[in-house]
């Protein structure tokens, strides 16, 4: 793939302390995402998948912390920059869509000054009236009359409030959108709209976009690229139809074969059998070696590492496609 | 088809399986790893609450006097040893009891203007009288007291015999005996108080402050505990029918419970006791009438809450009735906050308490109370900080160590109870 | 100007004015809901009425025992029941005290001067009110101060510190907070006067019965001076016990909104911090907690009746337990009357308040 890196995680790892010991979030943990493409990010609850999102954006707040990992977007290490640095990134070239639109805005504070706030913190220069007509230009474009500019949150719906915070982060130049579970708390029909907007914003703007989510329908529709994540790290990344079509790690198989498929008559209905790792002591190796039917001793030792195993980008992080143990999945378990 | 991972079973995780190994203890003693601070609260607290219980029970352990007897001189401050009311006579005519004077009509005593010493020889006059009588004489020791400017008048008036004896107190005498070769101490006026020392002092009739506060806690406690009681009988009932059933009865019920929620419980408290008169069954029937709004409330909305809930609506589905939908389907589901609010309820009627009777209105006035004691010390402010320092400090622990244990608990169990 | 009418001018325009701004600005639902409001505030009042008027008659005690004493002959004591209505049915006495609630004449006090209650309430309430509204300014502004900063930074030294004064004053009885600064201000350093109103040697005029309001408009610089100096304990005292209350509400509040994905969010947003601590988490915080004054007034007077007994505070706790302990009956259930309509429109106010406030319940 020639396309250009826009946001590169490098060995990243993010900890929550408890009461009885630190819990690893996510563990060294690298991802590069490509300049223009939507990649969705997926895997069960608790898998450190909306952990990624905000140290994405450094606003891991306390308990919770970064340890130690590069982030490099646009050609600097924004784990080098200061907290001020940091914050005209945030939401100017990086911006985030929460799960829960009902919850994401201040309902103290109209519409219109939620847009204004956001523009005139990233250009302070510019005057209340142009933000302003800004503002109305952003809402508009998504499809919001004007006059309802200055209303307060609660006289929107749930799918007209996730347009809103669209057009909180279009109303900056976001080069990034880090969508977390953009569509968990809408109806389908409103979900379907949604995702449409997004794909034509997506040309509109030339925005990358990462989709944090669990729903595999979602990001089989939309995404151009898949990242499976387990227990803290990620499991596999591929393009989205051979994540779908020849799905390399054991984990993302049950993970992407659990979605019912309507196509498919008789389909048996795929159960994973355990539950995700306790993340204070995760298991020794592979992480998923105690669930995963193909473990051998050596996935209780070591942990595998996340190779490239076609060839083509598509990375896996498991023993069977390492040369030191070279054994091909049977097809016959797909 | 078979594939391996239809067929595992879920292994049970470690901890639960060491969960049921473990005993009660055990399993306490473990909570302090996972709840920390509030841990740790609620250990402290139930150790001063059993400590205050204890106490309740047997106030002697702390202080063996009578509460409500004068054990000492009056306002002694704390650990001091007090002052001596001596006797001093001349060398040629020494005294061994003041019975010598039985019968004999008015000795003239020497004191000085403004001490406390002439009260106390003619009260161990009185005495000794008492004696003679119980002995069946009838003859009484009279004394005629004579006033001296100054102590040293005092003793030139005993030297020149225009008294008997003087009375005054020993550290005040101690520098002045030199001059008086003529003279000497006889001894204290009484054998049996002086010389002994009170921890926190003592008040302004003489009795041992210690002591009233360990009596006093047990009418804290019986305060705190019978009114709350009290009312959680009275509140809990009613929040549960008015939760279940609705309609015109629960209206009806929250209206006046969101009434007298709303006012000031120590005003409605006031008017109770006043109108009801000094005792403390009228206290804790005044106190309790305002805490039944408080457990009203909580178990009304968890009633609501707990209605519509799935376990309920089974229960109802298979013709379950209501009073055993209350008993068995819902109360259990509310004691965890109950016990919670009682805890912390039982800190509120001990201060409640502590107000009525510190405002006159709630026990009679000798009871050893906290309140009243505080009352007492007021008057008493310019000369004696001990008597108002010591009761405070008692109520304040008290207090503390109810909240304490029902916040920490709230914390632990549920602590969606905080914000209410 | 009678210095009820100033008192009731001093909460009755405020009350006005929002009920004004609800009825021309607000929604139908929040007009309509303001107009129950209003109505259960009557049922409330006429509740705790009933109570205490009962309570008075039907439990042990004769009133016209009490009041006269064992001196009273049947004949005194007939002549004395006639005069204050004792001897009328018990349900015409009890219309005539509900009436008396809205008319606020509450008839003449049975003891002494016998002078009519409202006139003896008109000197005692702006003593109370002089007293209790610094020491609400002053709880609310160290609550919110104090507990702003323990939310935001949790955990932190100043939580902690923050929340032990909390825990210590909740269980630290007003009225031996009193005493202490008594003790402590007064008798040993001798640095305020310990009990009064004022140094009873300064002459000063009676206009409004608001002492330091009185000072300032005959420009009595002494007496002004004495005033205050007596005002500090006992505002200090209700004050302190108060804001505990205070803190815990902010605290509490200030942490969850905190915690809300709004501020979250505004933070991905690149919104600096100063703002959102401002903006969004403490305006969002702070509602709630006006909503909770309203409850907190309960507390309030129940600490202004007690404090003013520490301070021999001549105002509206100090006279009910005058009158409890002289057994004037009439006074005392008008005064527990007074106190319930004083409650019942301060939370009113408190509740059209938070309609402005806040946009969910304005529109």
């Amino acid at each position: 793939m020639t396309a250009e890196i826009l946001y590169s995680i490098r060995n990243l790892d993010v900890e929550y302390d408890t009461r009885i010991g630190g819990v690893r979030a996510v563990d060294d943990l690298s991802l590069d995402i490509y300049k223009g493409e939507i990649i969705g990010l997926v895997g069960e609850s608790g898998c450190g998948k909306s952990t990624l999102g905000k140290a994405m954006m450094r606003t891991i707040s306390s308990p919770g912390h970064i340890v130690g990992g590069e982030l490099w977007f646009e050609g600097v290490d924004l784990m080098t920059l200061s907290e001020k640095e940091m914050s005209s990134i945030r939401g100017n070239r990086v911006g985030m869509v929460f799960q829960d639109p009902m919850t994401s805005l201040n309902p103290l504070m109209k519409i219109s000054d939620h847009l204004t706030e956001a523009i005139r913190t990233h250009y302070p220069k510019m005057s209340e009236a142009a933000a302003r007509a800004r503002a109305v230009e952003m809402v508009k474009d998504l499809g919001i009359r004007e006059e309802r500019i200055d209303d307060y949150p609660h006289q929107f719906s749930g799918g007209m409030r996730q347009r809103i915070m669209i057009a909180l982060v279009l109303a900056l130049n976001a080069a990034l959108i880090i969508a977390d579970e953009p569509t968990t708390a809408l109806d389908v029909i409103v979900e379907a709209q949604f995702l449409d907007l997004l794909r034509d914003l997506r040309e509109e703007f030339e925005l990358t976009i990462l989709l944090i989510t669990h729903n595999i329908g979602v990001v089989a529709e939309l995404a151009d690229r898949v990242a499976v994540m387990y227990a803290g790290k990620v499991a596999e990344v591929a393009p989205v139809e051979p994540a779908f079509l020849d799905t390399k790690h054991p984990y993302s198989r049950g993970l992407l074969r659990s979605v019912p498929n309507i196509d498919v008559d008789n389909q048996e209905l795929y159960k994973m059998t355990g539950a995700p790792p306790n993340l204070i002591a995760p298991p020794s190796g592979c992480r998923f070696h105690p669930r995963c039917p193909y473990a051998v001793d050596l996935c209780t030792d070591d942990e595998p590492r996340l190779l490239d195993v076609s060839g083509d980008g598509h990375l896996a992080s498991c023993w069977i496609y390492s040369d030191a143990l070279h054994r091909p999945m049977d097809p016959e378990h797909v | 088809m078979h594939d391996p991972m239809l067929d595992e079973v879920p292994p049970e995780d470690q901890w639960q399986v060491d969960l049921g190994q473990v005993g009660l203890f055990r399993r306490v003693l473990n909570g302090r790893r996972w709840y920390g601070v509030d841990w740790w609260m609620v250990v402290i607290s139930s150790f001063m609450v059993a400590f205050f219980i204890l106490i309740a029970f047997f106030p002697t352990l702390i202080s063996s006097y009578d509460p409500l007897e004068q054990v000492g001189p009056r306002f002694l401050p704390p650990g001091d040893v007090p002052d001596e009311e001596v006797i001093v006579v001349r060398v040629d005519s020494p005294i061994d009891s003041l019975a010598e004077f039985a019968g004999e009509d008015r000795v003239p005593t020497g004191v000085v203007q403004g001490a406390p010493s002439s009260e106390d020889i003619r009260s161990e006059a009185d005495r000794v009288t008492d004696e003679l009588a119980a002995e069946g004489s009838d003859e009484r020791v009279r004394l005629k007291i004579v006033r001296y400017e100054t102590l040293d008048e005092m003793l030139v008036g005993v030297t020149d015999k225009e008294v008997e004896f003087g009375v005054a107190s020993s550290s005040e005498l101690a520098p002045l005996m030199g001059s008086y070769p003529e003279l000497e101490i006889s001894g204290p006026i009484s054998g049996e108080k002086g010389g002994k020392s009170f921890p926190l002092g003592t008040n302004q009739i003489g009795q041992d402050v210690l002591s009233r506060l360990a009596w006093g806690t047990r009418i804290a406690l019986i305060i705190g505990f019978t009114a709350s009681l009290f009312s959680l009988f009275i509140g809990v009932p009613l929040g549960l029918l008015a939760g279940y059933t609705g309609g015109k009865f629960d209206r009806f019920f929250t209206l006046i419970m969101d009434s007298l929620y709303a006012f000031p419980g120590l005003i409605l408290a006031i008017a109770i006791a006043a109108v009801l008169g000094p005792s403390i069954v009228n206290v804790i029937v005044a106190i309790a009438v305002l805490y039944i709004p408080t457990y009203y409330r909580i178990v009304r909305g968890q009633t609501l809450s707990t209605k519509e809930s799935l376990h309920v609506e089974a229960a109802v589905s298979i013709g379950a009735t209501k009073v055993s939908i209350m008993r068995r389907y819902i109360f259990p589901l509310v004691i965890p906050s109950v016990a919670i609010i009682f805890s912390v309820n039982i800190a509120d009627a001990i201060l409640t308490g502590a107000a009525l009777s510190f405002l006159g209105l709630g026990l009679p006035p000798t009871t050893p109370d906290w309140g009243i004691d505080l009352a007492r010390g007021q008057e008493f402010i310019q000369r004696a900080w001990w008597l108002i320092t010591f009761p405070g400090i008692a109520v304040m622990l008290i207090v503390l160590a109810f909240t304490m244990l029902g916040e920490g608990l709230m914390e632990i169990f549920n602590p969606k109870l905080r914000k209410q | 100007m009678h210095p009820l009418t100033l008192t009731f001018l001093i909460f009755g325009i405020p009350a006005l004015i929002g009920l004004t701004y609800v009825y021309v600005r607000g929604s139908s639902g929040l007009r309509s809901y303001t107009t129950t409001r209003i109505l259960l505030t009557i049922p409330m009042i006429l509740i705790l009425a009933t109570v205490v008027f009962f309570v008075m008659r039907i439990l042990p005690g004769d009133p016209i025992d009490s009041t006269l004493g064992p001196k009273g002959t049947a004949e005194i004591k007939e002549r004395f029941a006639e005069q204050h209505g004792l001897n009328d049915p018990i349900l015409v006495q009890y219309g005539r005290f509900v009436g008396s609630v809205f008319t606020l004449d509450f008839g003449n006090s049975l003891i002494q001067s016998q002078r009519p209650i409202v006139d003896e309430l008109g000197e005692r309430l702006p003593a109370t009110l002089e007293m209790i509204i610094p020491a609400t300014i002053l709880a609310l502004g160290l609550g919110i101060y104090l507990g702003t900063q323990a939310g935001i930074k949790r955990k932190s030294a100043a939580d902690y510190s923050s929340r032990i004064f909390s825990v210590m004053i909740y269980a630290m009885p007003i009225f031996w907070l009193g005493l202490l600064f008594q003790l402590i201000f007064g008798v040993w350093l001798g640095w305020t006067p310990i009990a009064g109103r004022i140094d009873p040697t300064i002459p000063l005029d009676r206009i409004t019965n608001f002492l330091t309001i009185d000072a300032i408009i005959t420009g009595n610089w002494v007496a002004l001076r004495s005033v205050l100096a007596h005002l500090i304990l006992p505002t200090l005292t209700l004050g302190l016990v108060l804001s505990g209350v205070f803190l815990r509400l902010t605290r509490i509040n200030v942490i969850e909104t905190n915690q809300e994905d709004y501020v979250a969010a505004a933070r991905a947003r690149g919104i600096n911090q100063g703002t959102i601590t401002r903006r969004y988490a403490l305006q969002n915080a702070l509602i709630p907690v006006v909503t909770l004054i309203g409850l907190q007034v309960a507390i309030l007077v129940a600490g202004a009746v007690l404090t003013e007994t520490v301070f021999a505070w001549p105002g509206m706790g100090r006279y009910l337990i005058q009158r409890i302990l002289s057994r004037d009956f009439t006074a005392v259930q008008s005064v527990i009357v007074f106190f319930a309509l004083f409650v019942a429109v301060i939370s009113l106010v408190v509740d059209i308040l938070y309609s402005l406030l806040d946009p969910r319940v304005r529109y």
